[in-house]
C-alpha cells in the first residue's frame, strides 16, 4: 500500500514531553500511518502563525501540535500558544479553509492511547 | 559561516534489521548520495558501533566532510554518541542532525514498507536541510562572582551559610534582626530532641563564628537587589548608617515566617490575657513556677487549646486577611507541637485538665505519632470538630470561659467545656519581605510563601536562576525539615557555582542585529525577566535600537521569535529558516 | 566469577530511585565522581512507576525521565543497574564496597534495545513492575521508560528455546554470562535506599493477599498510568469497570498491630489523588476515602484535598475493622464509623485499595554499623545540626530511607546529603 499521494500530516513535538511520547508509541510497537512526519522543536510558540499557512500552502494536509500542556516547562509558553493558534484559525476561516487541519493537543511521555487517537483523527480529517 | 563549502555526509543505520526489515536503506542512501550539498550516502549495520562511528571520523578528516547527518534509533539514545564522533574528528558538535527512523518509522509503520522508506527519505532530506542551515554552537559561558548572599540569618540561613562556606564559597549573611537566630532564640524546649530552641542557635552560631569565609551583617535592610545568576548586586544599610554593596553568584532567601496573630475576638483573643497563642504559652510554661501553674494571677486547672487558629481556613467561613483571602493552607507543625507541648505541660503540672479542639490530627512524624499516644495516655481529653464548625469562646464573668464545640466523636452533639485558660494553636504566615520580591521578580504562591519554580522536584529553587529558597520562605515546616531545605538550597548554589563560569546550553534566542528593525515586539513576548530588551547598539556604524538577549537568562523557548516581522531573532540550532526549509522538503518527499 | 578491583569514586549512591538521582546530580553538578549502585535493572526507584503526583498533577514519568536521563549522560555519575552491594567495610580514607553486577545474559555493550528478543521470547511472566496486574516475557526490557533500554532474561524461568539468541541481530545474548564481583573505593556513601509498601497481607483482618478486589495503592498507581496494564481501570477478578470504589487509610500505618505505630505521611494524599484521577476516568464511579485523620500538610495539600472534596469524592471518618467478600468477588468492608456514633456495619464496594504504610528497603547495611531507630529507620545523628548525617562518618543518609516522606521532602534531603557528602570530602582535602 503507498502512502505517497495521501496528505501529509506535520506533527510538531516537544523535546520535553511528546517527543519521547512518540518514541514511547514506537516502543510499544503500536502502529499508525506513514503520511506523519514527526519535528521536533524546543517549544512551538516559537512558531509565528505564517509557519502553520505556510506550511499548508507548501501542501501539508495536516498539521498536529502535540504541545506539553501544563507541564510545559517554559513560562507563560502555553497561554501564547494557544492564543496564537487561535489567531490561525481565524486567519484559516478568512482562507475558507477547514479548521480542522491544524489541531493543538497536550502528550505526555507515555500518553501512547492519546497521541494514536490524535494521529488517527488528523488521518480522517486529511482524507476528506 | 553558511554554507560556502558545504560537505554533508549522510549515513542510514540498519539497525541489524530493525530499521532496514521495513525501510529499504539502500535506497533511501542513494537517493540522498544526489540530493544537494550532499558529498556521502552510505548505509550501515549498526551505526552505534566503534565500526560505524569510525567511519564517521574517517570521513570527516579524509574527506573534509563538515556537516553529519544520520538516521537511525531515537536521539535520546544515540544523539551524544555522535556528536562525540564530531569532536573526537574535530569539528563542531552542532553540526550534526540525527533522524529517528526506528522508534518514529520503522517499528510503527512494519505493514507499510514503501511509506515507511518514503517518509525516511523525506525526514533525512528535511535533516540535510536543516544541516545546510546549521552554524557552528559554543557552549555559552558566564563568568561568576564566588559568593553567595544569604538574606535572613535563622536557622535556616545559618545552616546554608556554614554549607556554602565549607564548599569553599565566600558568604555574606544579611540579617534584619540585631543578632541571629531568629524565632529559635529562645529557651523553650523543641521537638523531637527536647534540646533548648537556644541551643540549637548556639551551636550553627559558633560554627559561624569560627568560620573566616562567612561575613555577618546584622540589623540590615536592603534597598536594591539587581543582576542575575552568577552576578548579582545587593545594596544595604546595616547598623543605621552604615551601606553596603555586595556582590554575588547566588542568593539564597532564607526570610522565614511569622507567627499567625489573631485578630481581636477571634476565638476571644484580645478580650482576656488568659487567651493565648502557642507560642506565647511555650515560653510561659518555660517559665512558669514548679507545682501550679499560675498565670496573670490566677492558678490554672483547665486548659483548652484550639487548633488551626489561622490555618485551614475556608472562605465563607472564616474571616479573611489583609490580603483579602483566608488562610487556607494547613501549618504542618502545629498539631505536633501542640501534642509536645501538652506532653510537657502535663508532665509538668499532672493535675491541670487539658481538652484539645482539632478537625485532623497531623502529627505525621515518625516521633509525633507517640506524642498524640502519650497525651492520650494522659487523660487529655480530645474533642474532634467536624471541618466546618468553628468553637465559640466566650469570656465569663467569673474569669473564666464557656467554650462550645460540636464534638464527632460523641454523636455531633455540642458540648460546653469550661476552662481557665485557652491557647490558640496558630499557624505559620509569610514574612512580610514584599519589598525583597520585588527587587528579585520573584512570584508567591497562593498562599502568599515563596513561590518555587516546581513544587515537586524543584522545590529550593525560584523562577530567577541562582536565587534559590531555604526553609519556612517556602511554607510551614519544621526544624529538620529546615535544615534539610537549606542544605539543599546551599547544594545548589554550590553547583551553580563550582566553577568559575557556569556553562549552558547554546540554544538560546540570537539577534542578527542588522535584521532586527528596532520594532520592540519580541521583549514583549519574553517571560524570563531581563533576558530580552531593546538596547541602543552599533551596528556596522550605525546606532540603532536593537533586541539584545541576556544569554545567561535567555532559556530558549522561542516565544521572542514568533513574533519578529523580519526573523532577525531565532533560537540557535532551532531556527525558522531551518524549519521551513525541513516543512519544504518533508512536502515535497 | 570475575573480580575486578580498583575502582575510585568520590560517593557512592545507593538507590537511583528520585532520592538517589537527585543527590547524585547535585554532587555531579558540582563537579565530584560519583557512583550509583542500584539493584533493579532500571533507573526511577518508586516515582517512575507512579501515575500522577499530587498536588500538582504532572505525569510522574514526563518528570522522572528527564531526571533519569540527566543522570544517564551526566559526565560525573556513573550508573551501575542490576547491581547488588553485598559488603560495606570502613577504611581510613573512605569507605570499600563490594558489588555485584547480576548477569542480564545480554552483552550490554551490543544491545541495541531493539526487544526482538522479547518478541521471541514464549514464556510468560508476572510483570513485577505492574505489581503482579500485568504479565512480561521471560526476556525483556523492563518496562516502557526503563533506563537503560537494556533487556533482562529471568533466568531462572527460561526454557532454553534459544528464539531470543536466534532473533538478535547482534548475537548477544549470553545464556553463560555471570555476576561479576568487585570493589568500589568510596570516599562518602549515601544511602538513598528507599522504601517497599506493607506487604498485603499483613494485616490479617484485611485480606490484602487473598481478596481478587483488594489491590495495593502501588497496583492502582499502575492502573490509572497511561501506559498501565490494561491501558484503562479494570478490577482484577474479571475485568469489569469499577463504579464503586473505596479506599482504606491507614491500612497498615498508625498500627501497633503490625509494627507500624507511625504514619506513613504520604498515603492520605496519594489517595486524593488517586481519587480525583478516577473521578477523570471514570465519572460516573462512586468514590469514597475511609480515614481517621486527613494529612494533608504540605505545601499546596490542603487546597488539593478542598478541590477533591468540592469534587464530591466522600471523605468518611470511620475505622475499617474487617474486610471479607460476597460471591461476587466484591470487597465488603466492616465500618466503624465515627461521625454519627451508628453501629458498625457492612459497605459493599467492587473495588478496594489499601492505602499500605512504608517500611525500610533495608535493615542492614552491608555490615556497617549503621545505627537505625526503632522502626528500621536511619537513625540521623544530628538531627538538629544537619539530619543528613549518620552515626558513621561519611556514610550519610536522604530520602525514606530515613523515614517516610513524600517527593518534594525527599528531594530536599537528597540535596542536604550531597552537600554533606561534598563538603565531608572536601575537608578531607
Amino acid at each position: 500500500m503507498t502512502e505517497s499521494v495521501r496528505p501529509k500530516i506535520l506533527i510538531i513535538t516537544t523535546n520535553h514531553s511528546s517527543y519521547p511520547g512518540a518514541n514511547a508509541v514506537g516502543q510499544a510497537r503500536l502502529a499508525y500511518d506513514s503520511n506523519t512526519y514527526i519535528l521536533r522543536v524546543p517549544d512551538p510558540v516559537m512558531f509565528p502563525e505564517e509557519f502553520y499557512l505556510n506550511a499548508f500552502e507548501k501542501g501539508i494536509g495536516g498539521i498536529i501540535i502535540m504541545s506539553s500542556g501544563s507541564d510545559c516547562p517554559y513560562e507563560g509558553a502555553y497561554p501564547r500558544l494557544s492564543a496564537r493558534i487561535q489567531n490561525v484559525y481565524n486567519k484559516m476561516k478568512a482562507k475558507n479553509m477547514d479548521i480542522n487541519r491544524l489541531k493543538l493537543t497536550t502528550i505526555c511521555t507515555v500518553c501512547t492511547e492519546s497521541f494514536l487517537k490524535e494521529v488517527a483523527n488528523m488521518e480522517q480529517v486529511v482524507s476528506k | 559561516m553558511k554554507n560556502d563549502n558545504l560537505k554533508i555526509a549522510v549515513y542510514i543505520c540498519h539497525c541489524g534489521g530493525n530499521i532496514s526489515d521495513v525501510i529499504d536503506v539502500k535506497r533511501v542512501s542513494q537517493e540522498l548520495a544526489t540530493y544537494p550539498n550532499v558529498v556521502i550516502g552510505k548505509e550501515y549495520a549498526f551505526m552505534c558501533s566503534s565500526t560505524g562511528q569510525d567511519m564517521v571520523i574517517e570521513d570527516i578528516v579524509k574527506s573534509g566532510i563538515n556537516r553529519v547527518v544520520i538516521a537511525a534509533c531515537s536521539p535520546a539514545l544515540h544523539e551524544a554518541t555522535f556528536r562525540g564522533a564530531l569532536k573526537r574528528a574535530g569539528i563542531n558538535q552542532y553540526l550534526y542532525e540525527h533522524v529517528n527512523i526506528r522508534e518514529q518509522a520503522s517499528w510503527v509503520h512494519k505493514k507499510d514498507k514503501e511509506g515507511a522508506t518514503l517518509k525516511a527519505i523525506a525526514l533525512v532530506k528535511a535533516a540535510v536541510e536543516k544541516m545546510a542551515r546549521q552554524d557552528e554552537l559554543n557552549t555559552i559561558k558566564v563568568p561568576t562572582t564566588q559568593r553567595v548572599a544569604i538574606i535572613g540569618g535563622g536557622i535556616a540561613g545559618m545552616r546554608a551559610a556554614i554549607s556554602s562556606a565549607a564548599a569553599g564559597l565566600d558568604v555574606v549573611l544579611i540579617e534584619k534582626q540585631s543578632h541571629l537566630g531568629g524565632k529559635l532564640k529562645r529557651s523553650s524546649a523543641i521537638y523531637p530532641t527536647n534540646e533548648t530552641a537556644a541551643s540549637v542557635v548556639e551551636t550553627l552560631e559558633g560554627l559561624i563564628e569560627l568560620n573566616a569565609k562567612i561575613k555577618v551583617f546584622c540589623n540590615a535592610k536592603i534597598s536594591s537587589i539587581s543582576g542575575f545568576a552568577g552576578n548579582f548586586q545587593i545594596n544595604f544599610e546595616f547598623d543605621e548608617a552604615k551601606t553596603e554593596k555586595v556582590e554575588a553568584g547566588v542568593i539564597i532567601i532564607a526570610t522565614g515566617f511569622d507567627h499567625y496573630k489573631p485578630y481581636e475576638g477571634e476565638y476571644a483573643y484580645g478580650l482576656s490575657n488568659r487567651v493565648v497563642t502557642l507560642p506565647v504559652f511555650i515560653d510561659i510554661m518555660g517559665t512558669s513556677a514548679e507545682k501550679k501553674l499560675i498565670y496573670d494571677g490566677k492558678t490554672i486547672n483547665r486548659i483548652v487549646f484550639v487548633h488551626c487558629v489561622g490555618s485551614r481556613q475556608i472562605d465563607g467561613i472564616d474571616n479573611a486577611q489583609d490580603n483579602g483571602k483566608v488562610n487556607d493552607y494547613c501549618s504542618r507543625v502545629c498539631c505536633s507541637s501542640a501534642l509536645f507541648t501538652i506532653n510537657k505541660l502535663k508532665d509538668k503540672y499532672p493535675d491541670v485538665d487539658v481538652m484539645d479542639i482539632y478537625s485532623d490530627m497531623r502529627s505525621y512524624g515518625m516521633e509525633h505519632e507517640t506524642y498524640y499516644e502519650n497525651a492520650s495516655k494522659k487523660d487529655i481529653l480530645f474533642l474532634r470538630r467536624p471541618l466546618e464548625e468553628r468553637p465559640t469562646i466566650t469570656p465569663l464573668p467569673d474569669g473564666t470561659f464557656s467554650v462550645k464545640t460540636v464534638d464527632v466523636l460523641t454523636w455531633n452533639e455540642e458540648l460546653e467545656l469550661i476552662a481557665d485558660m485557652i491557647v490558640l494553636v496558630t499557624g505559620m504566615i509569610p514574612n512580610e519581605i514584599t519589598d525583597l520580591l520585588e527587587y528579585m521578580k520573584i512570584p508567591r504562591s497562593s498562599d502568599g510563601f515563596i513561590q518555587e519554580v516546581h513544587p515537586k522536584l524543584r522545590p529550593v529553587e525560584s523562577a530567577n536562576k541562582g536565587i534559590y529558597i531555604a526553609g519556612t520562605a517556602l511554607g510551614p515546616m519544621d526544624i529538620i525539615e529546615t535544615l534539610q531545605a537549606s542544605n539543599t538550597a546551599s547544594s545548589k548554589a554550590v553547583a551553580l557555582l563550582s566553577q568559575p563560569e557556569i556553562h549552558m546550553d547554546p540554544f538560546v534566542a540570537v539577534v542578527e542585529e542588522d535584521k532586527c528593525s528596532g520594532c520592540g515586539l519580541c521583549p514583549q513576548e519574553c517571560s524570563y525577566e531581563g533576558a530580552l530588551c531593546m538596547r541602543e547598539t552599533d551596528v556596522n556604524g550605525n546606532v540603532k535600537m536593537v533586541a539584545s538577549v541576556n544569554q545567561a537568562l535567555c532559556v530558549g523557548c522561542g516565544a521572542c521569535v514568533a513574533v519578529c516581522p523580519t526573523r532577525a531573532i531565532n533560537v540557535a540550532g532551532w531556527t525558522l529558516d531551518q524549519f521551513d526549509a525541513m516543512v519544504e522538503a518533508i512536502a515535497k518527499g | 566469577m570475575t573480580q575486578i578491583t580498583n575502582n575510585i569514586t568520590d560517593v557512592l549512591v545507593i538507590g537511583s530511585g528520585i532520592a538517589g538521582l537527585q543527590s547524585a546530580l547535585d554532587i555531579g553538578d558540582s563537579g565530584y565522581n560519583v557512583t550509583i549502585i542500584e539493584k533493579s535493572p532500571s533507573t526511577g526507584g518508586k516515582m517512575i512507576s507512579l501515575s500522577k503526583v499530587f498536588p500538582t498533577l504532572d505525569c510522574a514519568s514526563c518528570i522522572t525521565t528527564p531526571k533519569m536521563a540527566a543522570v544517564l549522560h551526566h559526565p560525573k555519575v556513573k550508573t551501575m543497574t542490576y547491581t547488588e552491594v553485598k559488603a560495606i567495610r570502613k577504611i581510613s580514607d573512605g569507605f570499600e564496597v563490594d558489588v555485584e553486577k547480576k548477569p542480564r545474559y545480554v552483552i550490554e555493550e551490543e544491545c541495541i534495545s531493539c526487544k526482538k528478543c522479547e518478541e521471541a521470547c514464549p514464556v510468560y511472566l508476572d510483570d513485577e513492575f505492574e505489581y503482579g496486574l500485568g504479565v512480561k516475557k521471560a526476556i525483556s526490557i523492563p518496562f516502557t521508560n526503563a533506563i537503560p533500554q537494556l533487556p533482562v532474561l529471568t533466568e531462572s524461568k527460561c526454557i532454553r528455546c534459544g528464539a531470543c539468541a536466534k532473533a538478535c541481530p547482534k548475537d548477544c545474548i549470553d545464556f553463560l554470562q555471570e555476576p561479576v564481583s568487585m570493589t568500589i573505593k568510596a570516599k562518602a556513601i549515601i544511602a538513598a535506599t528507599g522504601y517497599e509498601i506493607v506487604p498485603m497481607g499483613t494485616k490479617k483482618e484485611y485480606s490484602g493477599d487473598t481478596l481478587l478486589n483488594v489491590i495495593s495503592s502501588l497496583q492502582s498507581e499502575r492502573l490509572l498510568a497511561p501506559h498501565g496494564p490494561y491501558g484503562k481501570v479494570l478490577r482484577p477478578s474479571d475485568g469489569k469497570i469499577p463504579d464503586n470504589i473505596a479506599y482504606v487509610q491507614c491500612a497498615s500505618s498508625r498500627d501497633k498491630s503490625i509494627d507500624v505505630p507511625y504514619c506513613s505521611r504520604v498515603c492520605c494524599m496519594y489517595a486524593i489523588k488517586q481519587a480525583m484521577l478516577l473521578a477523570g476516568a471514570l465519572p460516573l464511579a462512586e468514590i469514597t476515602i475511609y480515614y481517621m485523620d486527613i494529612r494533608a500538610f504540605g505545601k499546596g495539600y490542603e487546597q488539593f484535598y478542598a478541590q477533591a472534596r468540592a469534587m464530591g469524592i466522600c471523605f468518611v471518618k470511620a475505622k475499617v475493622a474487617k474486610i471479607s467478600e460476597d460471591t461476587e468477588h466484591n470487597p465488603i468492608l466492616r465500618i466503624d464509623r465515627q461521625e454519627d456514633g451508628s453501629k458498625p456495619q457492612d459497605q459493599t464496594h467492587d473495588l478496594v485499595i489499601l492505602s499500605q504504610g512504608i517500611l525500610p528497603t533495608r535493615k542492614d547495611f552491608f555490615g556497617l554499623d549503621v545505627a537505625l531507630n526503632e522502626y528500621g529507620f536511619i537513625q540521623s545523628a544530628a538531627p538538629t545540626l544537619s539530619p543528613a548525617l549518620t552515626n558513621i562518618d561519611g556514610f550519610f543518609v536522604c530520602g525514606v530511607a530515613r523515614g517516610p516522606k513524600d517527593i518534594p521532602d525527599t528531594i530536599m534531603e537528597a540535596g542536604s546529603a550531597a552537600m554533606e557528602a561534598v563538603n565531608y570530602i572536601k575537608g578531607k582535602m
